[in-house]
């Protein structure tokens, strides 16, 4: 146990009086994100929030946790679905927020460098000054690419770009020291050529990727763009079955033409479509319902000539024909919702958790041939545990979202399962139907996670876990990073899940 | 009661959206950008209300600091609702009204609401000065027969800068030859910012007093300086039995000028910016009048800040701040954020068509030290220049 008066006064005296909290007021909100509010989770309020301006403030404020053991909890913006930022022990949560500055966007490299309190939103304006743009993700525009991209390693919307948007970093380790990756690990490299990421040996910027915080905090970024073409457009295709839209998503992708990819079912697509006001009427719903396919395969293709952008189409409408597919009319006022989504980085995107703001994500990586099979038993189980949709008043039919990974060599796949948090038992069923849906996911189709948490770290071959742990144990010997909670990197943890 | 708002707490999904204007990236929460941590924004205060509801915090001080620092701009709605069709400054409202039923008022709340409860104004003046801005300068008192009920409001009728707004306006109506009167002395503070601070009954007391006042009078058209009349008599009096039209004066003027009854004709080459008031602009989506009144002066070249219209980013005035100023006056105050945003466009005019702006915008330009620089007019002023 710490003194609290006394890790006051020293916070006071890194970040200054008004940027560190031991208010109960201003700690409540750090206790919850929408995951918290599936799992009806309460986890205790943090000693203390601190908003550090700098990479010296957060070196200075890791430093005091370690002398006193103090746990961390940093996040940049902490939306979340997955819990990965709630102080699970109290300890000190750290607000990135007020580090948002965009350092450099670099034409040559096509990189911005990035601290982590800036939005993918603010990113995109940015870039787009220079003719770039971010490589989109799924997730809304407010987010940080640091906490929502790097850490968690969340969905790629391109294969073209390659997948993988992290160049280098700059990080706080758990132990107080900075670690700079790649080309950055000199200091001739981090002031001439932070651009390089497989320099001088293993990959340890992508060490970081999927970390979640265990390994350190990110306080740079430097992230790839990609050019933004004269000409950009999106198309959209329809399909009465899931097996031949895969199938044409995977060979379209082999093409190496798209520049943005993702198949979804009807049930996502109404959402997007409809402001929640609508949603909730059912007529509202079947209307757009009926002018949608059961599954929409949206591909964004860029060029510099009407010539390219026509023959790209040409050769995407013969694969699509090849599999009974067809492109889809629609009126302007949807096609503006899915170009907006489709894009990336949008505002829509959260209707997809409409009309109760509360959802269970299923999320499992696997090959596309093990799709139809995944779809299937996510299906059962909503059925066995009797979960509906009390708007429509029948059984609920899960969202379906499916993004190809490199190439469509593997391809993240999405379920959403929506209720109302203030239905308790509602809430107690989708809870249950969630976690069997990843287990028999994952012991009958090998369905990972992009993020290990506790029950994950014991599954695992004892090399692989003991690999993380060690690494952990190196870089946070007090075990204060992320400490108690489902997502820190040691065993005999009863936090979280 | 809160309870009756649970959907909306339970409901939200945390996602920040109420943090910054999608696309234009703005920062879109005054107190939020003022204070930093997420209890100063939407996401954090319906938390807060989440623990109020379950019995998990009390009413205090410090939390009336972190509720009462909003400033009622509906920028959080205006972000939250595309996406989750919520609107969390309901909640927030519910909050404040819980928070006064409790008695835990912020001290300066307490004494703004407390001034218009015995003087009818915030300010503590005494209601015999309301009408000595407009002395000498020929505007009347209405009497039955006027066409139009001119109301100017507290800070039109008693802050010295918002003054010159009030006088300005007046004499563009003047100069019209518009049939109007004010209600001078008979006036009582419209209560909008009452109704935002929760105190629900002295704003129905406030209101009922002002229709009976205007239904005595037979007072049918009513002009409002400010947008915070506007929108109280506009959405709230009439479910209190008023029985009147009411348009703000750039709404009026607008079709004035359009129907050629008001010719600007004295042309000037200046280049101006204008800054939505949340009142005009979110709360009632009224964002064309002024520009086009500002379009219709020659010379004048309009310039727009990126932060505009439903993204408008708040003086920081709403919610009793204009008086409270809980908000303060640091760098990262709503009013300096603004004035920085409305100077990068090259503007040498802000213009604003609201005298809570007005106030603290000039303020902000004060501190800012941009007053060579900047001029921040009201949309009248600039009028009476025009004619």
């Amino acid at each position: 146990m710490y003194d609290k008066q006394h890790i006051l006064e020293e916070l006071i005296g890194i970040v200054g009086v008004d940027h560190v909290s031991g208010e109960t007021e201003d700690l409540i909100p750090y206790t919850r994100d929408a995951y918290a509010t599936i799992l009806r989770q309460e986890v205790p309020l943090p000693d203390f929030v601190v908003l550090p301006k700098s990479t010296d403030e957060v070196q200075r404020i890791v430093k005091l946790a370690n002398k006193h053991r103090i746990p961390i909890y940093p996040r940049s913006f902490g939306v979340n679905i997955a819990g990965s930022a709630l102080p699970y022990r109290g300890g000190i949560v750290i607000d990135l927020k007020r580090m948002n500055h965009i350092i450099e966007v670099n034409e040559e490299t096509m990189t911005a460098t990035i601290e982590p309190g800036v939005t993918w939103d603010r990113l995109r304006m940015k870039a787009k000054e220079k003719k770039l743009d971010i490589i989109p993700i799924g997730g809304p525009y407010e987010v940080s690419p640091v906490g929502n991209f790097l850490l968690t390693n969340i969905t790629a919307y391109s294969t073209k770009y390659c997948m993988d948007r992290a160049v280098t970093l700059e990080a706080v380790l758990p132990n107080g020291e900075i670690i700079r990756t790649g080309s950055q690990c000199t200091q001739v490299g981090a002031e001439l050529n932070p651009y390089f990421r497989y320099a001088y040996g293993p990959d340890i910027t992508g060490l970081f990727r999927g970390s979640l915080g265990n390994f350190g905090i990110i306080t740079k970024l430097v992230i790839r763009l990609r050019p933004l073409a004269d000409i950009e457009k999106n198309l959209y295709f329809g399909f009465d079955n899931l097996r031949p839209a895969l199938n044409t998503m995977q060979k379209i992708e082999r093409l190496e033409i798209t520049r943005t990819c993702q198949l979804s079912n009807k049930d996502v697509a109404v959402r997007f479509i409809l402001h929640p006001e609508q949603f909730k009427i059912k007529s509202e719903r079947e209307k757009i319902s009926r002018q949608l396919p059961e599954y929409s395969l949206i591909l964004g293709i860029a060029g510099k000539t009407t010539k390219q952008i026509e023959l790209y189409e040409e050769i995407i409408g013969e694969e699509v024909r090849r599999e009974n597919g067809k492109s889809i009319e629609i009126k302007e006022a949807i096609r503006q919702v899915w170009d907006e989504v489709a894009e990336g980085c949008s505002q829509k995107i959260l209707r997809m958790f409409e009309p109760y703001g509360s959802f269970g994500t299923v999320v499992g990586c696997a090959t596309v041939s093990a799709v139809p099979g995944m779809v299937e038993t996510v299906e059962q189980l909503v059925r066995k545990y009797g979960l509906m949709d009390t708007i429509m008043d029948e059984p609920l039919k899960p969202e379906l979202l499916v993004i190809p990974w490199d190439r469509c060599s593997t391809v993240y796949v999405e379920h959403e399962i929506l209720y109302d948090p203030l239905d308790t038992e509602a809430a107690r069923k989708a809870t249950r139907c969630l976690r069997e849906c990843y287990v028999e996911l994952f012991t009958k189709y090998g369905a990972t996670h992009t993020m290990p948490n506790q029950t994950i770290l014991r599954l695992m071959m004892p090399s692989y876990a003991q690999l993380l742990i060690g690494i952990k144990k190196l870089v946070d010997p007090n075990g204060i990073a992320l400490a108690g909670g489902p997502y820190s990197f040691e065993l005999g943890n009863e936090g979280g899940q | 009661m809160l309870e009756d708002y649970k959907e909306y707490i339970y409901h939200c999904l945390k996602c920040g959206a109420c943090r910054s204007a999608f696309r234009v990236y703005g920062p879109t929460c005054p107190s939020g950008e003022r204070f930093g941590f997420d209890s100063y924004y939407a996401i954090g205060r319906l938390e807060i209300a989440r623990a109020v509801l379950e019995d998990r915090l009390k009413l205090t001080d410090k939390t009336a600091q972190r509720i009462f620092t909003c400033v009622s701009c509906a920028a959080c709605n205006e972000q939250c609702y595309p996406v989750m069709g919520l609107k969390p400054l309901e909640v927030i409202e519910e909050l404040k009204a819980a928070m006064v039923e409790a008695g835990a008022v912020s001290p300066k709340v307490r004494d703004f609401l407390e001034n218009i409860q015995k003087y009818g104004n915030p300010y503590g003046e005494s209601a015999d000065n309301r009408a000595k801005w407009a002395e000498g300068i020929g505007i009347k008192q209405y009497q039955p027969g006027d066409k139009f009920l001119l109301y100017i409001g507290c800070v039109g009728s008693y802050d010295t800068r918002s003054q010159q707004a009030a006088k300005a306006l007046g004499s563009v109506l003047l100069e019209a030859g518009v049939s109007f009167g004010i209600l001078g002395t008979e006036e009582k503070c419209d209560g909008n910012e009452v109704l935002r601070l929760g105190e629900r009954d002295l704003f129905e007391y406030l209101a009922e007093e002002n229709i009976k006042a205007l239904k005595e009078l037979k007072a049918k058209s009513i002009i409002t300086l400010s947008p915070h009349s506007y929108n109280v008599m506009k959405n709230e009096y009439p479910k209190l039995g008023a029985d009147f039209e009411v348009a703000h004066y750039t709404q009026f003027l607008r079709d004035l000028i359009k129907n050629k009854e008001l010719k600007l004709t004295k042309g000037f080459k200046i280049r101006v910016t204008y800054h939505d008031p949340c009142f005009l602009g979110r709360h009632n989506k009224e964002y064309d009048a002024p520009r086009e009144i500002l379009s219709s002066i020659p010379g004048v070249k309009l310039v727009e800040m990126e932060s505009t219209r439903e993204h408008s980013f708040c003086c920081g005035g709403g919610g009793g701040n204009f008086y409270t100023d809980m908000l303060g006056s640091a760098e990262n105050s709503p009013g300096r954020i603004r004035i920085r945003e409305a100077y990068t466009t090259g503007a040498e005019v802000l213009a604003v068509a609201c005298p809570v702006c007005t106030t603290m915008l000039e303020d902000a330009v004060k501190a800012e030290g941009l007053e060579d620089k900047l001029a921040v007019k009201d949309v009248a002023e600039i009028i009476i220049e025009a004619i």
